[in-house]
């Protein structure tokens, strides 16, 4: 038997080789693309591929910022409620219907720092109740997201009297809104987002020290990691890309809705852990949280186009998951018993 | 060489893997047809009204030979706009939508006039803007104005003082908004009898009716004249009037006088069974109708009124007999028994 034959037997085939690799999530959103083809009349052209993009762009940014706060071990539930709150307080500084800047040079400014305000200060408190109280952060934003809720609908009732804020300025909306060729503005703010949380991840002692949170809080803080200061940076980093989240969502909806993003915390959560994530903290990468948006607005954008009764779209959608989930469960048991 | 758990074989791995992959090409059964399709939105199937709508489509739709794409939004404003997005590009001959929010359609409605694909709102119409689009309509204000009056009339002919509770739905629809303004038209010519104690929002949320109307009857124990905006909350008033033991037939001299709206399958067993005085009534089939005349008339190039309305009447103890046929919910009920 000559050598190059034992290399050959040696090194795994390609189909093993995808699904060990860190892009599998990648590789099952084409495959699911592909399969799809055949199935959903139009898939495959180019306007579903910028509404593809186009409907990732806002759950991305909010799933970034949960990324970081999974890494340390954390989860924050309260996004939606930082979505909502951002939401209604942006618009009643923007909107032209009274808002407290409406008409003026410094609306949109104004709105936009007054939403990513919204989301450091909703961070930072729960940050601080983690850190300062010792509660589980599961407690501490459920609680929240409760209390925010209710926060963003009882603010509105002060400025309208519908249940949403309109008549937001053009030059806010267009954030929100296909620019030249289709292409979302969007990919810009959240395509800078997600290098620079890419880069603070990777190339940062800051970074560092949130993945030994991650793995061991209390062999961090023996070895000189400030646990309560990067623990409280995770939560306001995680409250300010909803806020982001916020301002693309109400930007494309032109309306300030204290239910804006009510219905998709498992999106956000689903994203991340399906992306590779660790839900125990001390594992994960932005690009995973990427290839993880991309599969669940995948599946969503096919079911939309589908059509079909909620029932199957419901099934479809969680037998889709359920084996994405089951393929990187075997995966795991493979590697972890040393394959 | 690649180690594996001792429970787990390659082969059986990689056919798991491949089984899980495939998994995801499960709906063959779905396939290009080259009919017209027409996309229908709805923001949830949260009460019979919507369930009983979307029903009513189908069928119409059905029989006009047209392919029926259908997509649940859960309240969820983007996830609805994204809907019409998705649909847009499927390539939809019309769309048929049930937005949550009037303003937040706003944008829904331009991607649609951007693509030259006909939108109807069925019974719930958008806030006003430059985009084009045609609503289906209950005229909730005047239908409301004759359920209360009804109602009023029968607290006159008992005689005595009335504290008046209201459930009132989320008011960015404007149905809400419609509904509760007929019943205060009403009410507010008759403040000599009646007082308004509660005004009770609910969000169009049973859950959030449950503890409001708990919490009135709480604070106002001598409430004894009750108007729901939406027939849907039924099942959860009726249990807090059974708690508060404020729930008898008519007749009885603790009955509550008791108004809905929608003219559903509960409203048509309560009036039948006397506990109901009056219901104001939306024409759903109509309705339904009204919605798909519309989409194949601006199909058709031909000019629709931008607000279609559906005149729809109140059914009370004294017509019921002879108005019950007209009743939605009459017909479920039947189906159903």
């Amino acid at each position: 038997m000559n050598t190059a034959v034992v290399q050959d037997r040696q090194r795994p085939n390609l189909a093993w080789r995808l699904l060990f690799s860190e892009y599998l999530v990648l590789w099952l959103s084409i495959a699911y693309f592909l399969l799809m083809i055949p199935i959903i009349p139009g898939i495959a052209t180019r306007t579903v591929f910028l509404n593809i993009l186009s409907d990732m762009l806002p759950l991305l940014a909010v799933a970034i910022g949960q990324t970081f706060v999974l890494i340390v071990a954390g989860i924050d539930l309260s996004v939606t409620s930082i979505i909502a709150l951002a939401s209604v307080v942006g618009a009643s500084v923007m909107s032209g219907d009274g808002g407290y800047l409406g008409g003026t040079a410094l609306s949109v400014p104004g709105g936009i720092l007054a939403m990513l305000a919204v989301g450091a200060a909703v961070g930072a408190f729960n940050g601080w109740c983690v850190t300062a109280f010792r509660m589980p952060p599961f407690i501490v934003t459920l609680t929240g997201m409760i209390f925010f809720s209710g926060a963003a609908i009882w603010y509105t009732t002060f400025h309208t009297e519908t249940s949403s804020i309109a008549n937001l300025p053009r030059g806010f909306t267009i954030l929100g809104k296909d620019g030249p060729m289709g292409v979302p503005n969007a990919l810009w703010s959240v395509g800078l987002l997600a290098i620079a949380a890419h880069c603070l991840l990777r190339y940062t002692v800051f970074g560092k020290q949130l993945y030994a949170i991650g793995q061991n809080s209390r062999t961090a803080a023996v070895s000189g990691v400030p646990v309560a200061r990067c623990l409280i940076l995770a939560f306001m980093i995680s409250g300010v890309c909803a806020a982001v989240s916020s301002i693309l969502y109400t930007g494309r909806l032109e309306t300030g809705t204290p239910i804006l993003g009510e219905r998709i915390l498992l999106d956000i959560i689903g994203a991340v852990v399906i992306g590779g994530t660790s839900l125990f903290g001390g594992k994960g990468k932005i690009i995973w949280t990427v290839f993880g948006v991309l599969f669940l607005v995948l599946i969503d954008t096919s079911m939309k186009m589908l059509g079909l009764s909620l029932f199957f779209v419901l099934a479809i959608k969680g037998i889709v998951i359920l084996m994405a989930a089951v393929i990187d469960a075997l995966r795991n048991r493979v590697l972890m018993s040393g394959g | 060489m690649t180690k594996f758990h001792p429970s787990l074989t390659r082969r059986q791995f990689t056919l798991g893997a491949l089984l899980a992959a495939g998994t995801a090409g499960w709906p063959v059964f779905v396939k290009a047809q080259d009919q017209k399709t027409i996309a229908v939105l709805f923001d949830g199937l949260y009460s019979p009204f919507w369930v009983a709508g979307i029903e009513a489509l189908q069928q119409d739709l059905d029989g006009r030979g047209y392919e029926m794409l259908q997509a649940i939004s859960d309240q969820d404003d983007n996830k609805q706009f994204e809907q019409v997005k998705a649909m847009l590009a499927r390539g939809v001959d019309g769309i048929i939508i049930v937005q949550t929010d009037s303003n937040a359609v706003i944008p829904a409605i331009r991607e649609a006039n951007a693509a030259g694909v006909p939108m109807v709102h069925f019974n719930r119409p958008p806030a006003e803007s430059d985009a084009f689009s045609v609503a289906v309509q209950a005229d909730n204000r005047a239908i409301t104005q004759e359920t209360v009056k009804y109602m009023v009339e029968v607290a006159r002919e008992l005689g005595g003082t009335y504290k008046a509770a209201i459930l009132i739905g989320n008011l960015g629809d404007p149905n809400a908004i419609g509904r509760r303004d007929g019943f205060f038209d009403i009410v507010d010519e008759n403040q000599d009898i009646i007082e308004v104690v509660s005004r009770i929002p609910t969000e169009w949320n049973a859950d959030i009716a449950f503890a409001g109307l708990t919490n009135a009857f709480q604070a106002n124990p001598d409430i004894n004249f009750l108007f729901t905006s939406s027939d849907f909350m039924f099942p959860q008033i009726t249990q807090v009037m059974r708690v508060a033991n404020k729930f008898h037939p008519i007749g009885d001299p603790n009955h509550v006088i008791f108004g809905g709206f929608d003219g559903d399958a509960t409203a048509y067993e309560l009036m039948k069974d006397k506990y109901l005085d009056a219901d104001g009534v939306q024409d759903l089939f109509y309705e339904a109708e009204l919605a798909v005349n519309a989409i194949v008339d601006l199909q058709d190039g031909k000019t629709v009124e931008p607000l279609l309305l559906d005149p729809g009447f109140a059914i009370t103890q004294a017509n019921f007999e002879e108005m019950k046929e007209r009743m939605w919910g009459y017909h479920i009920y039947q189906a159903n028994q």
